[in-house]
């Protein structure tokens, strides 16, 4: 007899001799819905409401679905079996029917908020150390980079963004990068692809981390001076009056820079550079002094010594953030993407701000540096290509984001808009602090990699800069952490959520990494460039351009200049690379 | 006696992943006994038979490993295979990039069975259609048609194209189905009359196995040129249901103020569908019609049996 429970057809494994489908066992593609035959059928309906072939698919689909197990693959209707969006309706048994409305179940958004999405996901904590790239490459250097490094990622975005179309015979329609790049470099490319992807989110976490502690710790001073009635006047080097800009590492500010503060205190005072400015900066400094009310001194002491920004509150966020990385899902904290931008507007109104209060100082030096200012062309211009690979970065998610565009023939556009704008945005803030750093009594070396280390504490507005920034940042790290998490763990054991200890130990591993960076090695400009110019050289250069070197080459369509803009692109991902160690 | 000298097989074969198991699903559904490894662990061939037609069995030949079971098996027992055979369906899959080896497989087929079975009915079925674009599926087709005929001489092959997706595999295992029926124009111009007395709409004639329609008579044009693939796929359905709960189907009516339809056992091979529009006709008068028809067309088929056993014997 029979086993009639068993499925008559066994699973066939395709892929030795089909091209279509692939191997995997998931079924990543998505099935829309098919029609149900209406059972109402006494009623001689005078139109049709589907074609008579999809009436008959439909019956034979549903055949042919008991002679299979469910969850296999072979008698599934191929797509191009499936009719067409406009032909397919759902019924309800009650007799309504309704079209599927095109797309796979992905909702497309109008080109402008394609725009917007690409700009919120692209502006991250890199436009805080926009100022220091600048002052580090010089000023007109400076610029140029920032808009040649624009155009270039973009075209490179826009490469990772045609290379599934150029794929014959696959449906691509559900690949991201990594993808891409195992089906032309194998597992290797699959694996190389994912680590440096990973190298830009860890680096990224790190960068966090560091970050946090800082605002933690200028929160908590502001919020301590204020309850103590301490008023800090000039611990640190910096201008006098309302606005003021602080220099917290005079003598170590910059690399290769070796005026010491003291040096400059007295040339100072005697000295007549031209400024654009109407205030007078030149008073008293107490440098090194503390003046405090009261005799709370060793209450301060105290303070200080467990509240420091490099000893104690890294550890202090452990507490914080470890638990929340151990959510098992994220969605939670997606909620929370509108104070990235928030955070975001209200830097540019801040910029904006202290812009007006503080006016101009620019001096244009071509070649040789001043005390106060530096050349327009500096050898240090790849820590601002290293920076600006990493804010420039989007390579890994552009295809998943583009998808939801509703025209896409104008992703094209879009995307050459979206990085106009995120161009124009690290433009203006680099540019104005930049510009309007008080460079008579500081010198432009003063800017930090983040520059908001710039303001005192007690500074009202960056006060809130920095708050809103840290509550931003507790909310996306747990994404960070989620993404990371997620990649690894599929790949090295097949599922999202392998077991409590393994997820555990990978975050005590980034927070491990974010607490010794925030400990010993707490500068942010160092640690973007260096994650942002080894994943950009996968992920941004050499990838992209092979790949469309290669389909193009498949396709004989490969000709000498094109190789060879494509080849320079990839040299440059080198140097770029090369320039973060050895400048 | 007459059923043992009738049994003739029915070889199914192509090579592998060409389709023979889908269809044999599709077609054949849950009349299947496997019988897997018969012939050794030499060979890595898989059999499996299914009865239809009453008398015919069906022989599904999985032409696995292609180098080794041509050399050994084919040689060395091809007589016990290809012997008593009455048809031959050789499935070629279109996309197959290898035309020549499947070229030579199918001539070694034809060779041995001009050898053994003369007289057995080739035929060739060229599946996957759907992969080709739809534009060039006839010039493809006919391509093909002309090769596999030309090699085919002095055997005469007859080609379908099909595709598991649309209605040609459908359509071929009818044609197949028909032509080896032994007396099916006799049967249809009964039906005819069968239908006019009784004042039917339309009446159907099923294989009992694979409920294909082997023959149909309808006094009017009727609307969905589909119908007879969907009839066939919903009773198959409804048939695999009964079967899951250890229930076999024997006859229904459909009822409503606009038509009735009757599905019944008819003779040893057949199962009849006759839908009747005019509803003040009784259930009753139409069964009882089925009933005398039937004893009456059973006598058809058995009019011939001797005759054809007949035949048989002087072989």
């Amino acid at each position: 007899m029979e086993e009639d429970c068993k499925p008559l057809l066994s699973p066939v494994r395709r892929g030795s001799y089909t091209h279509t489908g692939s191997t995997d066992s998931l079924d990543r593609a998505v099935r829309r819905p098919f029609h149900v035959e209406p059972r109402n059928i006494v009623e001689d309906a005078a139109s049709e409401r589907v074609t008579a072939e999809a009436a008959v698919l439909s019956s034979r689909v549903h055949y042919y679905g008991r002679l299979s197990a469910s969850a296999d693959r072979l008698l599934s209707p191929p797509d191009h079996v499936i009719p067409c969006p406009e032909e397919i309706y759902v019924y309800s048994p009650l007799g309504t029917a309704f079209k599927v409305t095109g797309g796979d179940g992905v909702s497309k958004n109008p080109s402008i908020i394609t725009i917007f999405a690409i700009w919120n996901t692209m502006m991250g904590t890199s436009i805080l150390s926009i100022p220091w790239g600048i002052k580090q490459s010089g000023f007109t250097l400076g610029i140029t980079i920032l808009v040649l490094m624009g155009l270039l990622t973009l075209y490179c975005c826009l490469r990772v963004l045609k290379s599934p179309k150029s794929i014959p015979y696959i449906d691509t329609s559900d690949w991201e990068f990594p993808d891409v790049c195992k089906y032309y470099f194998g597992t290797f490319g699959q694996w190389s692809s994912l680590l440096f992807s990973m190298v830009s989110l860890i680096g990224a976490m790190v960068v966090y981390w560091v970050l946090m502690s800082n605002f933690l710790f200028n929160t908590g001073k502001f919020i301590h001076n204020y309850a103590y009635n301490v008023s800090i006047s000039d611990t640190d080097f910096g201008t006098n009056g309302s606005n003021r800009v602080i220099c917290p590492f005079p003598d170590t500010g910059g690399d290769g820079r070796n005026a010491s503060g003291i040096s400059a205190l007295y040339q100072l005072s005697g000295g007549n550079s031209s400024y654009y400015g109407n205030s007078s900066y030149y008073s008293d400094y107490y440098y090194g002094n503390s003046s405090y009310n009261g005799n709370d001194t060793s209450d301060t002491d105290l303070f200080d010594r467990w509240w420091s920004k490099t000893n104690t509150i890294p550890f202090y966020l452990i507490i914080l953030l470890l638990p929340l990385l151990n959510f098992r899902s994220a969605s939670f904290f997606a909620r929370f993407t509108f104070l990235g931008t928030i955070s975001v507007v209200y830097l540019i109104i801040l910029v904006t701000m202290k812009a007006v209060r503080l006016g101009f100082h620019l001096e244009f030096h071509w070649f040789d540096s001043s005390e106060f200012f530096f050349p327009e062309f500096r050898l240090l211009c790849p820590q601002l290509t290293g920076v600006l690979t990493l804010a420039f970065f989007i390579h890994n998610c552009i295809i998943t984001l583009m998808k939801s565009n509703k025209h896409q023939e104008n992703n094209v556009r879009d995307l050459s808009l979206a990085y106009l704008l995120v161009g124009l945005t690290y433009l203006y803030v680099g540019v104005l602090i930049f510009a309007t750093f008080p460079s008579p009594p500081l010198s432009k070396d003063c800017i930090e990699p983040n520059f908001l280390d710039n303001f005192p504490s007690s500074d009202i507005l960056v006060f809130v800069a920095r708050t809103c920034l840290l509550f931003q940042m507790t909310t996306v790290y747990p994404l960070l952490g989620y993404l990371v998490r997620v990649q690894m763990m599929s790949q090295i054991f097949g599922k999202h959520y392998p077991g409590f200890f393994h997820v555990f130990t990978l975050n005590v591993v980034i927070v491990a990494a974010g607490v010794c960076m925030a400990r010993f090695y707490p500068n942010i400009g160092s640690i973007i460039r260096y994650s942002g110019a080894t994943c950009g050289l996968a992920l941004v250069f050499v990838f992209p351009s092979l790949i469309h070197m290669i389909s193009l080459r498949r396709r004989g369509e490969l000709s000498w200049p094109s190789a060879f803009f494509h080849s320079l692109l990839i040299v440059l991902g080198v140097a770029n690379v090369a320039g973060q160690f050895f400048m | 006696m007459s059923s043992t000298a009738m049994k003739k097989k029915v070889l199914l074969m192509g090579k592998s992943g060409s389709g023979k198991t889908s269809m044999r699903s599709i077609i054949f559904a849950n009349y299947i006994a496997r019988d897997t490894r018969r012939l050794g662990a030499t060979i890595d061939v898989e059999h499996s038979h299914v009865r239809f037609l009453g008398n015919l069995v069906l022989n599904l030949w999985d032409c696995g490993g292609q180098d080794t079971f041509m050399e050994n098996y084919f040689t060395s027992q091809r007589d016990n295979i290809f012997r008593n055979v009455e048809v031959l369906i050789y499935v070629f899959d279109v996309e197959s990039r290898e035309l020549e080896k499947d070229m030579h497989y199918y001539q070694s087929c034809l060779e041995a069975i001009l050898q053994n079975s003369p007289d057995a009915k080739v035929f060739c079925l060229v599946h996957k259609m759907d992969l080709v674009q739809e534009d060039q599926r006839d010039l493809i087709f006919k391509e093909r048609e002309e090769d596999l005929r030309r090699l085919s001489r002095p055997l005469a092959c007859t080609c379908f194209r099909t595709s598991i997706w649309d209605e040609t595999l459908y359509k071929a295992w009818s044609s197949i189905v028909y032509q080896l029926i032994p007396n099916v124009q006799q049967l249809e111009t009964n039906l005819r009359n069968f239908a006019q007395i009784i004042e039917a709409d339309e009446v159907l004639l099923f294989e009992r196995a694979t409920f294909l329609v082997i023959s149909h008579y309808q006094c009017k044009e009727q609307r969905d040129a589909h119908r007879f693939e969907k009839i066939s796929n919903i009773i198959k359905q409804f048939k695999l249901s009964c079967s899951k709960l250890a229930a076999s189907f024997q006859s229904m009516e459909v009822r409503n103020s606009n038509f009735a339809a009757f599905i019944d056992v008819f003779t040893s091979n057949t199962y009849v569908m006759v839908i009747m529009s005019d509803p003040s006709i009784p259930s009753a008068a139409t069964l009882i019609n089925i009933r005398n028809a039937r004893k009456h067309f059973e006598k058809l088929e058995r009019v011939d049996g001797p005759k054809h056993s007949l035949q048989m014997r002087m072989r």
